[in-house]
């Protein structure tokens, strides 16, 4: 049942509830020290080097704003980032409504297409499509000859490429805690709606939508900010033209060698996804998945 | 009661160390070196034609590993745990990494200096195999008129289609560039970057990038791209595989891969006995013979089949041209700055 | 209304048409992967100039690959159950836990994902060089579970957040354990979420590449390393074998699955 239903009183004593909150407080150390010694401590050196190496100073965050080309780069890739999450989040809200919903033997059928698609190993579904956007690849090929087009369509190695790649992996984690949360809410609401007279329309955008927004949020933060650092994908269908920062980093850490510069893109990324995570959380009054407004 | 234990640890200590000290020897010639190179049909053919015999007649044992990772190196070197002991690197990495730090020089009393190809020899790197960058072209596109060189390569009206070239910032794209544009081969260097970008510009929305060799090798297989600069091995191997593609070795230009010794390596003269192994005549000749690829050893020729003397690159000398390591090393990361920019705009 | 299937109306064949076209989306990459795996030509061409089983052959007799899937799938066993794990701890913490700053305890335990993978694997690496872990399983663990545990809590304090702990105050009146009331009330309610984190998790380990790589040694490669190497060096539908191996065997276990479903009920 969602909070906001729930009309239950506390209870009497408060006390073993202020003590079960520190003690939950402290579930959280294993998690939190695995990542101090391992992630912290390691990447904290790494972007210690953006202000020392080669020497002292802030010379590569001058370089890094100075020069047009990497401004490109951050630009593209929020731009890309953008993209991808706004399509995946259009294909991916009707499919999380579709499985949360429809008669069992359907959504098992899609649920299982997808859990399938996700088993494939990623650089061979990503190679796959490689091979299906070519020019002389069977998509082009089958428009070609349906009278479609005339010309074969540039679908890889460009902002097109990447996009379709994209998306077809984040798909899946977008539908499956979106259609989680669909499922967590009661049909009842929306009948009621109904009663009360609202039309299909307005149920939809002031009910459903609200209702299902935590889900929505999480999974549009979590594709938006994987699509922000991904690699593999955008190296594989991408150009170079929309060159993202996850490649231009790849290429200063093992072929540049430049790990000073690295270290600030990698930063200033960094600091950037954390601001946006902080205005989101301004906005929301809550963050997506975490505290409960009790 | 204590006495007698004294005694007896005392003797059991003289034993062990005994035994250690004597089969030590044994011990540490047993150690394995490790080899890193690209991963493929190159190090299968490097492990089959230098490891297996290197082992044979050494008893040193030499594990594979891979792909190499520049990013790599310089992580194990700065923290002094070096976990390679032989890499196969790139040519103008391979000269700058000496300057650089990231390996050791390379101890010409073990490799024998005086059989090796000048151009691929260096105080910091010793050549692993050469090849040439050529033109190719699908046959069956272009039946009628067949490009020739790098003018046409970049002439879309008499030869339509994609062009594809080396995407990183390497030697052999900018200098087709500047050919192409009519510079003499010998005026190349130093590179004039701005010409060769503005040249590239003229067919820039026609190109599609090739970041491996069996991308490449993709491209043309599939129609993709009807043209492009190619590695000679990937086009020879694509021949023998019934695809029809023509190659120009019209002004080729030569590259080598280099085999470096990381700084601080733990094996580092089993590595050295590795890379006279290496670079022997024979060795070069089977892996020659295998890959497609040239030998470094001036000698290997002899020992070659004919039908694979004939696909060399030393067979193509009247045009051939040599890429500039030396000017690559040092001006490599300006250049790749450029490069970059210019590819991403 | 809109949640009730059989009352949508016109709008039941929109969802269904467009849950019809993203799962034909969905399969086109893996049938196509499968077609390939017969093809003949070397040079991945479709339709293919013919048929053979030559790539599983070779698939089969190179241990190189059958070595690499196994690591892959241990490893992937492993992380998914320590993800899950210290995900579910967390979670439980991020949201009931009453300490100030949980927002930026959250914002801290999603940065692996947000940070480019290649910056971790480098200074991973360059740590664990200092320490001794490269190349050993130990080291692999710890370099997947880092870039694991955030879908981890995402999908777990997914859960949690639609959780009411009412449903739990409600069960501790009724006289069960704390122990219990974790077990029997609220693991089964949030089971969905742990279950995309199980999934989520052996994934993120299962498909890592430039961890990995780095990771790598001579005597340990997982799957995603060698197909990385292969891409970039040899072409060959080997890859296309090994992957359409893995989805018969995934297709298999989903029918097992099915089948002693319908066998309990």
């Amino acid at each position: 049942m969602p909070n906001a239903m729930s009309t239950v009183a506390e209870p009497p004593v408060s006390l073993p509830k202020v003590s079960a909150g520190l003690r939950a407080a402290r579930l959280v150390l294993p998690a939190l020290l695995l990542l101090i010694v391992f992630f912290l401590l390691p990447v904290l050196s790494l972007l210690l080097r953006s202000v020392l190496d080669p020497a002292p100073g802030v010379q590569n965050y001058a370089q890094l704003f100075g020069s047009t080309t990497y401004l490109r780069v951050f630009g593209n890739t929020f731009f890309v980032a953008s993209v991808v999450t706004a399509v995946t989040l259009a294909i991916g809200f009707p499919t999380a409504w579709l499985l949360a919903i429809a008669p069992r033997w359907v959504s098992k059928l899609v649920f299982a297409i997808l859990l399938l698609s996700m088993w494939t190993n990623l650089l061979a579904r990503t190679f796959a499509w490689m091979v299906l956007l070519q020019q002389t690849g069977p998509i082009n090929r089958l428009l070609m000859w349906l009278g479609v087009i005339h010309e074969p369509l540039i679908l890889v190695n460009n902002l097109t490429g990447v996009t379709i790649g994209m998306t077809y992996i984040m798909l899946p984690f977008l539908v499956m805690p979106l259609h989680a949360t669909l499922r967590a809410i009661d049909p009842t609401t929306l009948r009621a709606a109904a009663i009360c007279g609202a039309s299909r329309w307005q149920a939809f955008w002031r009910v459903l939508v609200p209702l299902a927004m935590p889900g929505i949020a999480s999974g549009a933060l979590m594709v938006f900010v994987m699509a922000l650092g991904y690699f593999v994908t955008p190296a594989l269908l991408g150009g170079p033209e929309y060159m993202m920062l996850a490649e231009l980093i790849a290429q200063l850490v093992q072929q540049l060698l430049n790990w000073g510069l690295a270290g600030a893109a990698a930063f200033v990324l960094l600091l950037v996804t954390l601001s946006l995570y902080a205005v989101q959380l301004r906005f929301s009054g809550r963050a997506p998945g975490a505290s409960g407004a009790h | 009661m204590q006495q007698p234990l004294r005694l007896h640890a005392l003797v059991r200590t003289l034993v062990v160390t005994a035994v250690v000290s004597v089969t030590a020897p044994v011990f540490a010639a047993a150690a394995p070196i490790v080899f890193a190179s690209w991963g493929g049909t190159t190090q299968s053919a490097q492990q089959k034609e230098w490891a297996v015999p290197f082992t044979q007649a050494s008893g040193v044992q030499v594990l594979m590993d891979g792909p190499t990772d520049y990013g790599k190196l310089k992580a194990m070197v700065d923290s002094g745990n070096v976990q390679w002991d032989v890499v196969d690197v790139e040519g103008d990495f391979a000269y700058a990494a000496l300057r650089d730090g990231l390996v050791e020089p390379i101890d010409y009393s073990v490799v024998n200096k005086s059989q090796l190809d000048p151009r691929f020899m260096s105080p910091g790197a010793v050549g692993s195999f050469y090849y040439s960058f050529v033109l190719g072209y699908n046959k069956a596109t272009f039946k009628n008129d067949s490009p020739a060189n790098y003018t046409d390569l970049f002439d879309t009206k008499r030869f339509p289609g994609k062009r594809t070239f080396y995407k990183w910032s390497a030697p052999g794209v900018l200098e087709v560039a500047l050919l192409a544009d009519g510079v003499a081969p010998d005026k190349l260097y130093p590179l004039d970057l701005d010409r060769a970008f503005k040249k590239l510009d003229t067919i820039k929305s026609q190109i599609v990038w090739w970041s491996g060799g069996a991308q490449s090798q993709q491209l043309m297989a599939s129609g993709e791209a009807p043209l492009g600069v190619f590695w000679n091995g990937r086009l020879h191997a694509l021949q023998q595989t019934g695809v029809d593609v023509g190659v120009s070795w019209n002004q080729n230009l030569t590259a080598a891969d280099m085999l470096v010794v990381p700084k601080g390596a733990k094996h580092k003269a089993e590595a050295m006995k590795f890379l006279a192994a290496a670079t022997s005549a024979q060795a070069q000749a089977n892996f020659a013979a295998e890959t497609g690829y040239a030998p470094v050893n001036l000698k290997s020729a002899a020992l070659l089949p004919a039908d694979v003397a004939k696909t060399q690159p030393d067979q193509y000398k009247a045009t051939q041209i040599n890429l500039d390591m030396k000017y690559w090393a040092d001006h490599r990361d300006e250049i790749a700055k450029r490069w970059y920019a210019w590819q991403s705009k | 209304m809109l949640l009730d299937f059989d009352r949508l109306g016109p709008l039941r064949w929109v969802l269904l048409s467009v849950g019809a076209a993203v799962s034909l989306f969905l399969l086109l990459p893996v049938l196509f992967i499968v077609a390939l795996s017969f093809g003949s030509s070397q040079w991945l061409l479709f339709p293919p100039p013919g048929w053979t089983l030559r790539w599983y052959s070779m698939l089969f007799s190179d241990p190189g690959w059958l070595d690499s899937l196994i690591t892959s799938v241990e490893l992937g066993l492993v992380v998914m159950v320590l993800s899950v794990v210290l995900g579910l701890l967390a979670s439980l913490a991020l949201t009931r836990g009453t300490f100030r700053g949980r927002a930026l305890l959250k914002a801290f335990f999603l940065t692996p994902m947000v940070l480019p993978v290649v910056v971790l694997a480098v200074a991973l690496y360059g740590f664990f060089l200092r320490i001794g872990l490269t190349g050993t399983l130990v080291g692999f663990v710890i370099g997947h579970l880092i870039i694991a545990l955030p879908f981890s809590i995402i999908a777990i304090s997914n859960s949690l957040e639609s959780f009411d702990t009412a449903l739990e105050d409600a069960a501790l009146i009724c006289g069960a354990s704390p122990f219990e009331v974790k077990w029997r009330v609220t693991l089964p309610a949030i089971r969905l979420g742990v279950f995309a984190a199980a999934i989520f998790s052996f994934l993120a380990s299962w498909d890592e590449v430039v961890v990995s790589i780095f990771m790598a040694s001579p005597t340990l490669q997982t799957l995603p390393v060698r197909i990385w190497s292969t891409l970039r060096q040899d072409l060959t539908p080997v890859i296309a074998a090994a992957s359409s191996l893995l989805v018969g065997l995934t297709v298999i276990l989903m029918l097992l699955g099915l089948v002693l479903k319908r066998g309990k009920s």
